[in-house]
């Protein structure tokens, strides 16, 4: 398998997917993404029929315009919002069914509504899952941010996301908005010792 | 007792050392060497290296050039004619491989009454040794199902074969065929050590239902089936090689397992387009007769 040029988004806006073993401040500019929303358990059914749904309708689109001999891009790791019902950061006492996620692929800004459409519509043609549907793009601005890289499982974040709150303490900062993931490891075939995810959160001035 | 295979893999490379020797002057093609083994053509020359410890090409060139010394030496017969002899077209061909096995040109070794201008020189006659490695070599045996694949055929040299899968995921993707469940399976037949570049063959597969029919250059087949030895490959495509290396001189030959004749597999398990190819994932699947 070979590489051709095109469109690489993540090569692209380089200082916003920095993975730095100590947290650091970024510039988040506002970026498109395919989209799609859920509730419930990571990893559980709904999370991961709408991975499905989201990569197909990734793929789908894509090739759609390669083949139409469009601008071509490569498609960009899979990234996840979380948050909870009340706006707080409590992850590890709220049970999971009751986190909400919005998975999302950035995307690139050429991409137009009526190529999602269309993707959609040939999906659910194909007899695949009415998920495809629910994709959307949205386009979204985080601001300032507080990031960094996690090594390890998923469950061992908490750790790393202390040492993010703590450091934005030190700017006189403070969290606000939603937790912020990219995928960087495929967790199908990494250890999860060796999981590599770079956590992002926004961070605002401190209001007294 | 039952032998360890690689005894008797030995033994029938043996077979085959023997025939090269007898026919240095014959054309020697692979599939008459692997047959005279009783291997099968798609694992013939990579048993050969784990045995011997060079290619095949490498081993046959050597005897020649070997075999041409010694007739430097002991014949009177002219530098082109034993150039000829070895299979070189050319007086600078012949000097230029016998300088890299030996050291010096044919003239110098002749006019020295066949003693070498200094020892084998760094670059020539190098064993490839099967690579021990630093770590012990993760293998495990899986029962891999049958997979109806589309696939692109791609003649040509192995690093190219890129352009076939941007055909075949262009033409699966738009029409909505790609998704995470996918497999990327690529089947190499030929040793790209052997086989004239612009003569390997080699399938590019992507797992499909039973809806998806075949078009234009993409067509169908099934692939897999039966017991694999599969270890994982990590780093970019060029290097696969040398796990390749590794998976039959450290693994295959200490087993006892033997293989079975159909190609292997090669599980490409992230994208290229994204990944960097240090970060590149594979899964190398080598097909095993089962076990009795």
């Amino acid at each position: 398998m070979q590489k051709t040029e095109k469109v690489d988004l993540y090569k692209l806006h380089k200082d916003q997917y920095i993975a730095p073993k100590k947290p650091q401040l970024v510039e988040v500019h506002e970026a498109k993404y395919l989209a799609i929303n859920g509730r419930g358990e990571p990893g559980g059914e709904e999370f991961t029929a709408k991975i499905g749904a989201l990569y197909g309708m990734a793929y789908t689109i894509k090739m759609t315009r390669k083949f139409a001999g469009k601008q071509d891009y490569s498609i960009c790791k899979l990234e996840c919002q979380w948050w909870m019902d009340d706006g707080s950061q409590n992850f590890s006492t709220t049970p999971k069914e009751q986190w909400n996620w919005k998975l999302l692929i950035r995307t690139p800004d050429f991409v137009q509504d009526d190529e999602l459409d269309e993707a959609a519509k040939k999906l659910l043609e194909k007899g695949k899952e009415s998920e495809v549907k629910q994709v959307a793009f949205e386009s979204f601005s985080e601001g300032s941010c507080v990031q960094m890289l996690h090594v390890g499982p998923y469950e061992n974040e908490p750790e790393t996301v202390l040492i993010m709150e703590d450091f934005a303490k030190q700017q006189d900062m403070e969290f606000h908005g939603k937790h912020h993931e990219i995928y960087i490891s495929d967790p199908r075939r990494i250890p999860p010792e060796r999981l590599k995810t770079i956590l992002r959160h926004p961070v605002r001035k401190k209001t007294c | 007792m039952k032998k360890s295979t690689e005894q008797l893999y030995k033994k029938r490379i043996l077979r085959v050392q023997m025939y090269i020797q007898k026919n240095l002057d014959s054309d020697l093609p692979l599939e008459k060497l692997a047959k005279k083994s009783y291997f099968s053509e798609y694992h013939f020359h990579r048993i050969f290296r784990a045995v011997v410890g060079e290619s095949l090409k490498e081993y046959i060139r050597r005897l020649r050039l070997e075999r041409a010394a010694s007739n430097l030496k002991h014949s009177n017969n002219s530098i082109i004619n034993i150039a000829l002899d070895a299979g070189y077209q050319t007086h600078e061909a012949f000097t230029r491989a016998f300088k890299a096995v030996f050291g010096c040109s044919p003239s110098g070794f002749r006019s020295g009454n066949g003693t070498l201008a200094h020892s084998q020189s760094d670059t020539g006659n190098k064993k490839i040794k099967p690579d021990n490695g630093d770590y012990p070599m993760k293998v495990e045996i899986k029962t891999i199902d049958k997979m109806r694949v589309a696939f692109v055929r791609h003649v040509g040299p192995y690093n190219q074969c890129g352009k076939a899968w941007e055909m075949l995921c262009t033409h699966l993707g738009k029409d909505g065929y790609l998704g995470p469940t996918c497999k990327f399976v690529g089947i190499c037949y030929d040793d790209p050590e052997v086989t004239p570049p612009e003569k390997i063959r080699y399938d590019a597969c992507v797992t499909v239902d039973e809806n998806f029919e075949p078009q234009g250059d993409i067509a169908v087949q099934t692939i897999g089936g039966g017991e694999y030895a599969v270890t994982t490959h990590f780093g970019p495509y060029e290097k696969l090689s040398l796990t390749y290396h590794k998976l039959f001189g450290q693994w295959l030959l200490k087993s006892d397992r033997e293989v079975r004749s159909e190609p292997s597999l090669e599980f490409y398990l992230n994208d290229p387009d994204s990944a960097e190819p240090e970060e590149l994932i594979t899964d190398i699947c080598l097909p095993l007769i089962p076990k009795k």
